[in-house]
């Protein structure tokens, strides 16, 4: 088996805040290999952005904790000097955000945001980075790449602009990208051009994709393996059939569940009710003590679920019934994963 | 009594675009929707989508007169809602509400859930006295599933699928026979969006009432609708039963639009054939001539350019219509004088203001 690209262990963040110490994520676990696709999902508030954000440096060092290992090709991020990041930071991690325009810097030109990038880690002159922007520009499927690459951010379309960003974070063949809700703001054909997009420049570059969404038809048609988030836990971790097909814990079956299926038939011509999770998730500063689900769980009823943390433990039966060798695990003291 | 409640003809909102100049003139417009025919029927589900700047929030908000419309018509039960005096556009919104997308926004932070639910009340003139008024809003709280009790609170006191519900008790205030729901779950987590959906179908067969439920959000629309609409670049190009629409697209961009949805079914997304549409959406200041579609379209043909297509029956299911040569050309001949150029230069889809913003508003 080849080294993954990032293993992370045990990611702890806690963020000062005014009404008390926000626990947002609290002993993480994964790893990405090369070529590999792994989606993290959760609701707003899981702690799946804030996650990445601590391995990359990127959170406000006052305020925020973190603690753990993230190893990016052997070498821990968390433990790294300012300088040594600031080196990772585009031959080590790519990144991609939500929004594509606030991720641009409106006043400078599309050429400059792509050159300044290349030159920090490459030592080449100023026309060959030109040059190679173009490349990346043409590479990303932007028409007309000569012209583009003087632009302004402004003057392109959102998919458009996601696909710079997309430039911009490929741009030192970075072993890991980070792409968090990268689709969100675009539109579904749009989407689905972007994720042509990074699917291909994986497949050629061999590189690793942490991919940041709260959409599961995104996830089902991307990911490799799944991570599901809540209260800034892993609740359930697998494959994707695994996980979206076959969920072992009671959140990621609600989360399904609460989706339109337009599979399923019509009762007297109109859908039937969707599935809901009652109440809302748990604010980080005043997580429940036992299972993070507990208080909106369906299912609940086990003596441990209000005072023990279920580990994330293998869903056998599951596992073994469809032969997979891949670990399929869920942290919860009800249904079928459970112990 | 007729089974049409709100129908438009050749609804139009031009939006100019002025020079820099000091003369500020007129140079050119933004068609954001640029002849919509539409009939809405009552006690029907509408649901109307398209990508980020098609004209579907200018639409919805054209119907309600939010915007004025510049050219058409809109007959809300019988009355000609672009004639309507100042008086009676008050009566129209009483009956006709509007839930908007995003409920940080469309809530007032500095006044209680009863002050923004009550609201409505007194511009009406409804449940004269102050005690009326309050247990009209502690029931329609209860109506949309809060407990009345939170009455007294502010808005950043409540999640995002609360505020949503108190921005749903104010759009019901005023007993409306129809809601404009626009983008009512875009901001929405998924488990919440559900929630709020049940709650919009519940209300509907409780009230009995009309919704125009505008989203981007395919699955939540074919959830949702009995009806779907289709915009493309401010024209509705195809319209019909939701089921009809949703399994057997007539059209297209439709076609196009349904296949890029994912579904969260791995087996089903690796084999899945996505029609992926090269480039982007004209800018609706330069609108192709003939069918607004053909610059990106992978079937158009010779009549494309040349004939802009009417809405026209197709396919098995009855009230099923779409704007495409494909099924017959049918259509009005374009003329070669006020000819618009040849497909949009980057430029062009730059400098439009686009209704994406807007939207954000």
């Amino acid at each position: 088996m080849t080294a993954p690209v990032l293993a992370v262990e045990d990611l702890r963040v806690q963020l000062r805040t005014p009404r008390g110490t926000a626990h947002v994520v609290n002993g993480l676990d994964y790893t990405v290999g090369p070529g590999e696709t792994v989606a993290v999902v959760g609701e707003s508030g899981s702690g799946k952005s804030v996650s990445v954000l601590a391995l990359m440096g990127l959170l406000p060092a006052r305020t925020a904790t973190v603690t753990g290992r993230a190893l990016l090709q052997g070498e821990d991020l968390l433990a790294m000097s300012p300088d040594r990041l600031r080196q990772v930071r585009g031959p080590g991690i790519g990144m991609v955000f939500q929004d594509p325009m606030t991720s641009l810097n409106p006043v400078l030109t599309v050429g400059r945001q792509l050159v300044e990038g290349i030159r920090a880690h490459q030592q080449v002159t100023r026309q060959a980075a030109r040059a190679r922007a173009v490349e990346l520009l043409a590479e990303v499927g932007l028409p007309d790449p000569q012209r583009a690459v003087d632009r302004y951010p402004h003057e392109l379309s959102g998919g458009m602009r996601q696909r710079v960003v997309i430039a911009i974070a490929l741009s030192n063949s970075p072993a890991l990208l980070v792409a968090d809700e990268a689709t969100t703001a675009l539109d579904v054909t749009v989407q689905a051009q972007i994720i042509d997009l990074v699917e291909r420049l994986q497949s050629e570059h061999g590189t690793g994709v942490v991919w940041i969404t709260h959409d599961l038809g995104v996830v089902a048609g991307i990911a490799d393996r799944v991570l599901v988030m809540y209260g800034g836990r892993c609740v359930e971790d697998g494959t994707v059939d695994d996980v979206l097909e076959r969920p072992a814990h009671p959140y990621t079956r609600g989360l399904l569940g609460a989706l339109p299926d337009l599979a399923e038939p019509l009762s007297d011509g109109r859908r039937p009710d969707l599935a809901t999770i009652p109440g809302v998730p748990p604010p980080p500063t005043d997580l429940p003590a036992g299972c993070v689900f507990w208080p909106r769980c369906p299912v609940r009823g086990d003596a441990r679920c209000e005072t023990e943390q279920p580990p994330l433990a293998f869903v056998e039966s599951l596992s073994r019934a469809t032969g997979s060798s891949l670990p399929h695990r869920a942290a919860t003291w009800c249904g079928e994963g459970a112990r | 009594m007729s089974d049409v409640l709100l129908s438009a003809r050749g609804l139009e909102v031009h939006f100019p675009i002025r020079s820099g100049g000091a003369l500020r003139r007129t140079t050119g417009a933004v068609r954001a929707v640029d002849g919509v025919d539409l009939d809405i029927h009552r006690g029907e589900t509408l649901g109307l989508v398209g990508e980020s700047g098609c004209g579907k929030s200018t639409l919805g908000n054209a119907l309600l007169r939010l915007v004025e419309p510049t050219g058409g018509t809109v007959t809300f039960d019988g009355t000609d809602v672009t004639a309507l005096g100042r008086r009676q556009l008050r009566e129209l919104r009483r009956r006709a509400g509007m839930v908007f997308q995003d409920p940080f926004a469309s809530l007032d932070p500095r006044r209680t859930v009863a002050q923004t639910v009550s609201e409505p009340l007194e511009v009406h003139g409804l449940h004269g006295g102050r005690r009326e008024r309050t247990a009209r809003v502690g029931e329609l709280l209860e109506l949309v599933g809060l407990d009345p009790a939170v009455a007294d609170r502010y808005p950043h006191e409540f999640s995002g699928g609360q505020r949503q519900r108190v921005g749903i008790a104010r759009a019901l205030a005023g007993e409306p026979d129809f809601l404009v729901c626009d983008e009512a779950i875009a901001s929405l987590d998924v488990s919440v969006q559900a929630q709020v959906l049940n709650l919009l179908r519940r209300l509907q067969q409780q009230l009995g009432l009309t919704l125009l439920f505008i989203s981007h959000d395919l699955s939540a629309v074919r959830h949702v609708a009995d009806r779907i609409a289709v915009m493309y670049l401010g024209r509705v190009v195809e319209v019909g039963p939701a089921e009809a629409v949703g399994t057997h697209p007539q059209m297209p961009y439709t076609q196009a639009l349904l296949s890029a949805v994912p579904v969260p079914h791995p087996e089903l997304e690796r084999n899945r054939q996505r029609i992926v549409l090269r480039g982007d959406v004209p800018s609706p200041a330069a609108v192709p001539s003939g069918c607004r579609f053909r610059t990106r379209c992978p079937q158009a043909f010779e009549p494309c350019p040349d004939v802009d297509p009417a809405l026209q029956p197709v396919g098995p299911a009855d009230g099923h219509l779409a704007a495409c040569h494909l099924h017959g050309v049918v259509g009005t001949p374009v003329s070669r004088e006020d000819d618009v150029p040849e497909g949009p230069t980057p430029g062009d889809a730059a400098r439009a203001p686009r209704d994406a913003g807007r939207e954000r508003r």
